[in-house]
């Protein structure tokens, strides 16, 4: 016992120490978040014998954390929904519902930083709405994609649940920055010098109200809300641009009032990749979404393929997105949210390092959707959304065999009809009794098996049949 | 076949010799006999060879080969299959389809009834022998009742209203709102009636110096205030105490006040009327109360969950209607098990379900599935309903049954589906959905099996008397 917990400590110590790098290095304004993470193995260690708890194994699997770890062959052990420990040799409880991943990869689920219609057909009032039995939501979870943006909300493809699926709300507030407006772009200076205008004055009063109680509160009239909200930090401000001139003019600003702008489009970005970076600009980019140079500008612009490499290099943390959010079946294959995985392909043939690439439809989405403290890498004490996939999660050829959300299966290529007759699963590679969480763990099948029971049982999976033949079939 | 001839059945053709006239008009009164080859009766499973002895509209008795007193009328069909007469619990055959607004829960379909409707006397020479009307609209319109289909007036037609309230559930914030909402009234109207109890009670002790044991009375009714403030009104069951006071409704303070001798201070202690509700909360006062329960419509999956989601931790009784379109994709939510819900599942809470006997395919497949059937095996009781309200779906109904049961679904269970669950969901299940002595004597006589396609309805008998079908001896 003693041993085991040492070596869940010592898992735990080292997820620790790598992630915080990455962590302290990309995501300065989000400090606190960091500090949650210790919380849960103590709670685990505890070991209150609550009858509520529900354990959750992936066995076996290598796991690609999202933080440029790779542990191979290591077991992933959830509790409750929440990653409790990953390593080797873990005591996985007998109650545990268990996958076998062996010969997979275990990714952190994927972040569509957003989509369109996978919550179902409103695009509001999510924890009223929200459709989890709906194909196009099988769909992403068969891409990958555990969490989206969807609106200005973050909500979880949670399955088999109502409950909870939004993570955050009201996260974007929009604002146009445009060379063909230029009164817009006027008006909005205006407001963002109103509104700092307003704080300084507002703290001013604070400090002095302490010795001055008749001091009267500093009047709001005027101010922008929205401008307000973000420069407190409240709201992010989302740009949609491309154009260079008009990205410079969007760093400035940011780098006069102090915020960090998300900007969509991003496209020339590359041309100005220092002053993104130094402005603290987050962008989300479509690798490859394609641009023409203005003929009448004398410097470097059009759409590039390296820019998202050198928006990267230059400290820009880099979202990737689908050229289009939804599912869509029309116009040319590829490039609709089913492919986000293979969008950040076309970034690493551009350079952009593979970890940069994973992590920009991972954490970095989470990131710049504030929910980077629950999702976006595999670490103890997040959420325990989980993608293993047969292969390289960028690799075109990769399927996802299961998506897991919240430590339940919410998908299974073998069970849902879309994509289980290619490549089906080689029962060599799975080779207990594919157990997806849909039945108890059978007592007397399990414990030990080696792989010499494993290939006993390969040829029959007549009888596992013939045992759920009598419950209603289920997609096939 | 003539091994069922027993003497009796000598001795009662003689004395149908002798009547030798047609017997349709004069069934009505005294006891009569009926014998068939085959009584399929769903609660006791197939009789062969089945007297069913009928008086005054119910079934005095059914058994195999019973023995048939002299002097009863007997009808003899050793040809025929009796099974009992069928339910569909939810109708509006020969209503219109106004529907009501939203929310108007105090809304009742029996308003609508209309005893000449042709549809609605046609459908029981299909069989149907009970209805489920419901009020049109979507949202909560409202109250529905069980009726038999045949009848002079309204009054005669109805068995029980209200049946169940129905409510229609979709996922959106609307629906959820309601339903939350509405309850939210009923705790209002809770609070009320609590405090006017501690005013009577307060105004009481006023007039009357009392002694401990009544303080002792008042805090045992205080707890029990919010299930029994709507006793007010139906008046069917607080028939269990003979009291004098017909005021005296407060079954909970008068088991209280067992011990006292004073008849006036008895009366006085139940004479607390607690306000009445509104129009509005006065069904869902009722469902708290557990008198009387939902059938939620649901259309899809999600329903079901924000359904649960939105009722929270109300415990009221209710069943669901499945609206079974093609592509429905409702069995996810069959049962916990399969797809590892968070909550329970509709078979898991026994429902009824009230389905249109349907097969259906997985969404974007041509895959059948017969979601009637993995609905049943998943625990719900399954009631049948045409699948339109449509006269030809009802004649076509047990032919479309058949369908399922050639798609895997068991006989019996199909049966239940066409009868007593249907029965029970209306909460008359004790008086029609089956052959069993005591009930109501609603037959359908058939020529042969039920989900045979060449079988046809020869006869149907509602509460005793033959209604359709040439029937002499």
């Amino acid at each position: 016992m003693i041993q085991l917990d040492l070596t869940r400590r010592l898992a735990l110590v080292a997820t620790l120490a790598v992630s915080a790098l990455p962590v302290l290095a990309q995501d300065g304004e989000k400090p606190a978040e960091t500090k949650e993470k210790p919380a849960e193995p103590a709670d685990g260690e505890k070991k209150k014998e609550d009858e509520e708890e529900r354990w959750f194994a992936i066995q076996n699997g290598d796991v690609y954390t999202g933080t440029g770890e790779v542990l191979r062959g290591a077991t992933l052990l959830a509790k409750n929904g929440k990653i409790h420990s990953i390593g080797y040799d873990l005591y996985v409880p007998p109650d545990a519902k268990t996958l076998d991943a062996k010969g997979f990869r275990l990714y952190p689920g994927l972040v569509a930083i957003s989509s369109q219609g996978l919550l179902g057909n409103a695009s509001s009032d999510f924890d009223d709405t929200i459709d989890p039995f709906n194909s196009r939501m099988i769909l992403a979870l068969g891409t990958g994609i555990t969490t989206t943006g969807a609106g200005t909300a973050a909500v979880k493809l949670k399955r088999f649940s109502v409950d909870g699926a939004v993570v955050n709300e009201k996260i974007f507030s929009s604002f146009s920055w445009s060379n063909s407006n230029p009164r817009v772009k006027g008006e909005l200076r205006d407001k963002f010098v109103a509104a700092t205008n307003y704080l300084r004055e507002y703290r001013e009063w604070q400090r002095k109200v302490k010795d001055d109680k008749t001091l009267a509160e500093p009047n709001k009239r005027g101010v922008d809300n929205t401008v307000l909200a973000v420069l407190q930090g409240e709201q992010t401000a989302k740009f949609v641009s491309n154009d260079r001139d008009e990205l410079l003019g969007i760093a400035h600003l940011a780098q006069e009032f102090g915020f960090r702008p998300v900007i969509e489009g991003c496209q020339e970005g590359w041309t100005i990749a220092d002053e993104l970076g130094r402005a603290g600009v987050r962008a989300i980019i479509t690798p490859r979404d394609r641009r023409a140079k203005d003929e009448r500008q004398v410097l470097a612009g059009g759409a590039s393929i390296e820019n998202a490499a050198i928006l990267h290099r230059a400290g820009v943390p880099v979202a990737i997105t689908p050229a289009s959010e939804g599912v869509d079946l029309s116009g040319l294959v590829g490039r609709d949210i089913m492919h986000l995985p293979l969008e950040p392909g076309f970034a690493v043939r551009g350079g952009l390092p593979e970890r940069a690439a994973l992590e920009s439809i991972t954490i970095v989405p989470a990131r710049i959707l504030g929910i980077s403290h629950r999702v976006g890498s595999l670490e103890i004490g997040k959420d325990c959304d989980v993608i293993v996939t047969d292969g390289d999660v960028l690799h075109y050829k990769t399927f996802v065999q299961w998506a897991v959300v919240d430590g339940k299966v919410a998908y299974d290529k073998e069970k849902e009809l879309f994509f289980a007759h290619i490549r089906p699963r080689p029962e060599a590679a799975a080779p207990k009794k594919i157990d997806a969480g849909e039945t108890p763990p059978d007592p007397d099948a399990k414990p030990d098996e080696t792989d010499e029971d494993v290939e006993k049982k390969d040829g029959e999976d007549e009888p596992e049949e013939k045992g759920d033949g009598d419950e209603p079939k289920k997609d096939r | 076949m003539l091994r069922s001839q027993s003497i009796l059945f000598g001795a009662s053709t003689a004395l149908l010799a002798l009547a030798g006239e047609p017997l349709a008009a004069s069934f009505g009164n005294g006891p009569l006999a009926i014998r068939v080859g085959r009584a399929e009766t769903v609660t006791k499973g197939v009789i062969e060879n089945a007297v069913i002895l009928v008086e005054d509209g119910k079934i005095v008795t059914i058994g195999e080969d019973l023995p048939v007193e002299r002097g009863v009328q007997v009808i003899d069909r050793p040809q025929w299959t009796v099974m009992p007469g069928m339910v569909s619990s939810y109708t509006r055959i020969g209503l219109d389809s106004e529907g009501g607004d939203d929310m108007s829960p105090d809304v009742k379909a029996s308003d609508e009834l209309w005893p000449k409707s042709r549809d609605m006397r046609k459908v029981v020479d299909y069989g149907f022998t009970t209805l489920g009307v419901y009020p049109a609209g979507n949202g909560i319109p409202g109250l529905a009742a069980a009726i038999r289909p045949r009848g002079e007036t309204v009054a005669e037609m109805i068995l029980k209203d209200p049946a169940y309230l129905k409510i229609v559930m979709r996922s959106d914030s609307a629906s959820k709102k309601r339903i939350r909402d509405a309850f939210a009234k009923v705790d209002e109207y809770e609070e009320k009636v609590k405090k006017a109890r501690e005013k009577w009670d307060k105004d009481k002790d006023k007039d009357k110096d009392k002694d401990k044991d009544k303080d002792k009375d008042k805090k045992g009714k205080k707890d029990e205030k919010p299930a029994e403030k709507p006793a007010e009104k139906p008046a069917e069951k607080t028939d269990e105490k003979k009291m004098a006071d017909p005021d005296a409704q407060d079954v909970g303070s008068e088991a209280a006040q067992e011990g006292k001798t004073d008849a006036k201070d008895e009366k006085k202690a139940d004479g607390f009327v607690p306000p009445a509700p509104d129009d509005k909360s006065r069904s869902f006062v009722e469902m708290r109360a557990k008198k009387l329960r939902a059938l939620v419509t649901l259309a899809g999956a999600a329903d079901w969950l924000h359904w649960l989601d939105a009722l929270g931790k109300e415990t009221i009784g209710f069943d669901v209607r499945l609206v079974l379109n093609q592509d429905s994709d409702i069995y996810f939510v069959f049962d916990k098990k399969t797809y590892d819900l968070d909550a329970d599942g509709i078979g898991d809470r026994k429902v009824h379900a009230v389905v249109e006997p349907v097969l259906t395919f997985t969404p974007h497949t041509r895959r059948l599935r017969n979601l009637p059937m993995e609905l049943a095996q998943a625990g719900a009781k399954v009631c049948f309903t045409p699948r339109t309200d449509n006269l030809d779906n009802y004649k076509e109904f047990l032919g479309h049954v058949s369908e399922l049961i050639g798609a895997g679904m068991t006989r019996d269970v199909a049966l239940r589906a066409l009868t007593q669950n249907g029965a029970d969901l209306l909460g008359v299940g004790d008086r029609v959905g089956s052959l069993e002595k005591g009930k109501d004597a609603n037959l359908v006589f058939l020529d042969g099996d039920p989900f045979q396609p060449a079988t046809r309805i020869q006869a149907v008998m509602l509460d005793g008397r033959f209604v359709f079908g040439e029937v002499d001896s």
